[in-house]
């Protein structure tokens, strides 16, 4: 992934939380800075130089979204919120305010990593102005405006384009519906769902090896669409487990 | 505006008596054309009939006219000598005394009645304002409720605008519940004295004069029971003995509603509702900390326990990762029981609200087959999904929970390695997404059984675990998205197939703007 090790800040009041954290980022290379409460948090990414954090909503002396806030201010660091079951609208709000992605407690070890790993190559990709955005058998390259899957070109509508190419730039984060209507159709339509609902199952006839179960453009219902970024997750023993559904003709 | 009043009613008044000298004049003519024309006697009794309508309609003063001035027309028209007041027979004399006597005699009985037939329109008129009020009363779900009934309640009885206020704090808080009558400063620091006991006032009413002259009466609802609250009522610029008079009636009226409010036992009522709402509170804090008290050190199980998996000095170790992945998939399944006790109690606390938006029927499955992949390892999945599926409006993340909730039923109740078969299709305008297992299947009892809250198959009480909650919260979900859900078994071990039914409304797709760049 990079040459030194990333360097991940841990926002948790719970100690038992941050020690599980603190060993599994450890195990996977990472260097851990750990923070109990907003102050310090905030404290501790001023001085240090950090390349992701990971803050839990329920802090002692501040609510996790103000911190996300502050850290926002002046840092583009990606952030990963660790909430509990919260509502949809709650989750929506912390993208808005700045948030890359969210993690739903209780969690494993593997979801998370995953979507750090995600977080840390959109970081880097901005960082070296890398056009290309992979998903799957999907390229975008956002500096020919081209889009290929397999390798063989495809042709899209010029809003096709602009909705693959605002979610290739949050690749693998979750990209809310108004986020989404606002960039495509402007900001009279962000409550129109039922336009990207249609929209997307246009596109997806395109992408998708297989529309039906989608696997490049994915919905998080209630919130938004991912673009997914199929990394070998070997840590996540579900996927194993499980056989992919069997498609019937209906 | 007592003067005008007044002068309305003297209006009135004069009105009548016109009408009364007129339907006399009109009697005179007929009279005297019966007289002069068909020679008939003399027809002073035809005189009662104005006498007659004009008590029923408009009272004694315009029925004693009416005799007058019949009296005074036939001594006039049709006694000799004609066209005087003179009466020169005696017996004329006797019989136009004894019309007199009856003409007074009927014009009170018919006013008498003209009173008792109001007052019956009236006490209707109340007995139906009481009835609605102790409807109100019966469905009034808190204590806010039942003081907005007492509030119109006494509003109609008193014809005047009034605010009621529950308590001195209410009193004290500027804002006002009602934002179309609004009270002032002062006056609601009079209202919190009285109310808070402060101020004695026993039984009676007292006026306090704004500061814009305003004069209001405070008093409270009941002396006996603050629960009933405190009055204000706005009299406007009114002279002191009116608003002596008014507080005088305010007294009366009110001492009857406060009969009316024991009798209906509306104290009772009110502290009950004070006592739900506590416990309702309580509850809500219990589920709260429960819920955060479990969880967080479930977190902590879960997340520990897949960095253990994940560990180096683990791998290989077949039997100690055999214990990790028991820790995690119980820790799991721990979470998903709390999950449901909370779902279960927001159901029954204070109802579901979806927030509906439009959805692809398929997002919701696939997402939810996403979502169990782990629940649903060792099953086939078969999925058929046609492309064409119209879109719906639902709150996703409900309909997902139901589903996920079929799902766990259909892998709880099936053989490892049998085939749990997905479908959505549409149908007479409703969304049909249906799950089928190849499982235990149900019997007839069963069908009816599950869906009932801490339902549990009886034959598989022992083998498998459960809290008999999910369908139970599934049929909520679902419900509050306005669709239903039903269970079909071709009998026991030949499989359930579950399906939930939702409505499909037309999305509203004008013109879609995204096509017209193509």
């Amino acid at each position: 992934m990079n040459e030194t090790a990333p360097i991940v800040l841990v926002v948790d009041d719970e100690i038992q939380i941050r020690r599980f954290l603190r060993t599994g980022f450890e195990l996977n290379g990472f260097v851990v800075h750990e923070a109990g409460n907003g102050t310090e948090a905030i404290r501790s990414a001023t001085l240090r130089p950090i390349d992701l954090v990971i803050v839990d909503l329920g802090l002692p002396d501040m609510d996790g979204s103000e911190v996300i806030e502050r850290i926002r201010s002046w840092s583009t660091v990606p952030i990963i919120v660790l909430s509990v079951r919260s509502t949809e609208a709650q989750k929506v709000h912390l993208l808005e305010l700045g948030a890359d992605d969210y993690v739903v407690k209780p969690f494993g070890m593997a979801e998370l990593l995953a979507r750090v790993r995600v977080a840390l190559r959109r970081q880097m990709r901005a960082a070296s102005g890398e056009p290309t955005v992979k998903a799957g058998p999907l390229v975008i390259d956002l500096a020919a405006r081209a889009v290929t899957l397999n390798g063989a070109r495809l042709v899209l509508t010029p809003k096709e384009y602009r909705l693959l190419q605002v979610l290739a730039q949050h690749a693998g984060n979750v990209v809310t519906h108004q986020h989404l209507l606002k960039e495509v159709w402007g900001s009279i339509h962000v409550h129109d769902t039922h336009y990207l609902r249609i929209f997307v199952r246009k596109l997806r006839q395109k992408i998708e090896p297989q529309p039906d179960s989608p696997k490049i453009l994915v919905t998080e219902l209630g919130v938004g669409y991912r673009l997914a970024q199929n990394e070998g997750e070997s840590g996540n023993g579900h996927m194993a487990a499980t056989e992919a559904p069997v498609k019937t003709e209906s | 505006m007592l003067d005008a009043l007044n002068f309305d009613r003297i209006r009135e008044q004069a009105r009548h008596i016109l009408l009364t000298l007129f339907m006399v004049a009109i009697v005179t003519v007929c009279v005297y054309f019966l007289i002069v024309e068909a020679g008939l006697g003399h027809g002073s009794v035809v005189y009662l009939l104005p006498v007659v309508i004009a008590a029923t309609r408009w009272g004694i003063v315009s029925a004693i006219t009416a005799a007058v001035c019949g009296v005074l027309a036939s001594a006039f028209f049709f006694f000799p000598p004609l066209y005087t007041f003179r009466i020169t027979d005696p017996h004329e004399v006797i019989n136009l005394t004894l019309f007199i006597f009856v003409a007074v005699v009927v014009s009170h009985l018919a006013t008498r009645l003209k009173r008792q037939l109001e007052l019956s329109r009236q006490r209707e008129i109340d007995l139906r304002d009481l009835y609605a009020f102790s409807r109100r009363l019966a469905v009034a779900f808190d204590v806010s409720d039942i003081h907005a009934a007492i509030e119109d309640h006494l509003a109609t009885v008193m014809q005047r605008k009034i605010v009621l206020f529950s308590s001195a704090r209410e009193a004290a808080a500027s804002g006002g519940r009602r934002p179309g009558v609004a009270v002032p400063d002062r006056i609601r620091a009079d209202v919190a004295d009285v109310a808070s006991g402060r101020r004695d006032v026993a039984n009676s009413a007292v006026t306090v004069t704004s500061d814009n002259g305003d004069v209001w009466l405070i008093r409270a609802v009941s002396p006996k029971s603050s629960e009933f609250g405190v009055i204000a009522i706005n009299l406007g610029r009114t002279p002191q003995e009116d608003s002596d008079e008014l507080r005088i009636r305010v007294d009366a009226v009110l001492s009857d509603a406060t009969a009316t409010l024991e009798r209906l036992g509306v104290a009772h009522a009110i502290s009950e509702a004070r006592m739900r709402s506590q416990t309702d509170q309580l509850r809500e804090a219990l589920i709260g900390s429960v819920s955060h008290e479990l969880r967080t050190p479930l977190a902590s199980i879960l997340g520990a326990a897949t960095v253990l998996s994940a560990a180096p000095a683990l791998r290989g170790e077949k039997k100690l990762q055999a214990l990790v992945h028991d820790v995690r998939d119980e820790a799991e399944r721990l979470n998903n029981d709390i999950q449901n006790l909370l779902d279960a109690s927001r159901i029954s606390s204070d109802g579901i609200k979806p927030h509906a938006e439009w959805a692809d029927p398929a997002d919701i499955v696939n997402s939810t087959i996403e979502r169990c992949r782990h629940r649903m390892s060792g099953r086939r999945v078969v999925l058929n999904l046609p492309n064409d599926l119209p879109l719906i409006h639902v709150d996703s993340v409900l309909v997902q929970q139901a589903l996920v909730q079929i799902f766990d039923n259909a892998v709880k109740y099936s053989a490892a390695g049998s085939q749990i078969s997905v479908a959505a299709r549409a149908r007479d305008g409703r969304m049909i997404m249906s799950v089928s297992d190849e499982g235990a299947g149900l019997t007839a009892a069963e069908q009816t059984k599950i869906w009932d809250r801490f339902a549990r198959g009886e034959r598989h009480a022992t083998t498998t675990s459960g809290s008999g909650l999910g369908l139970w919260i599934a049929t909520a979900f679902v419900a509050a998205n306005g669709g239903k859900i039903n269970a079909v078994s071709e009998g026991p071990g030949r499989g359930t197939s579950i399906t939930i039914e939702l409505p499909v409304t037309q999305a509203v797709v004008t013109q879609m703007e995204g096509d017209a760049d193509e």
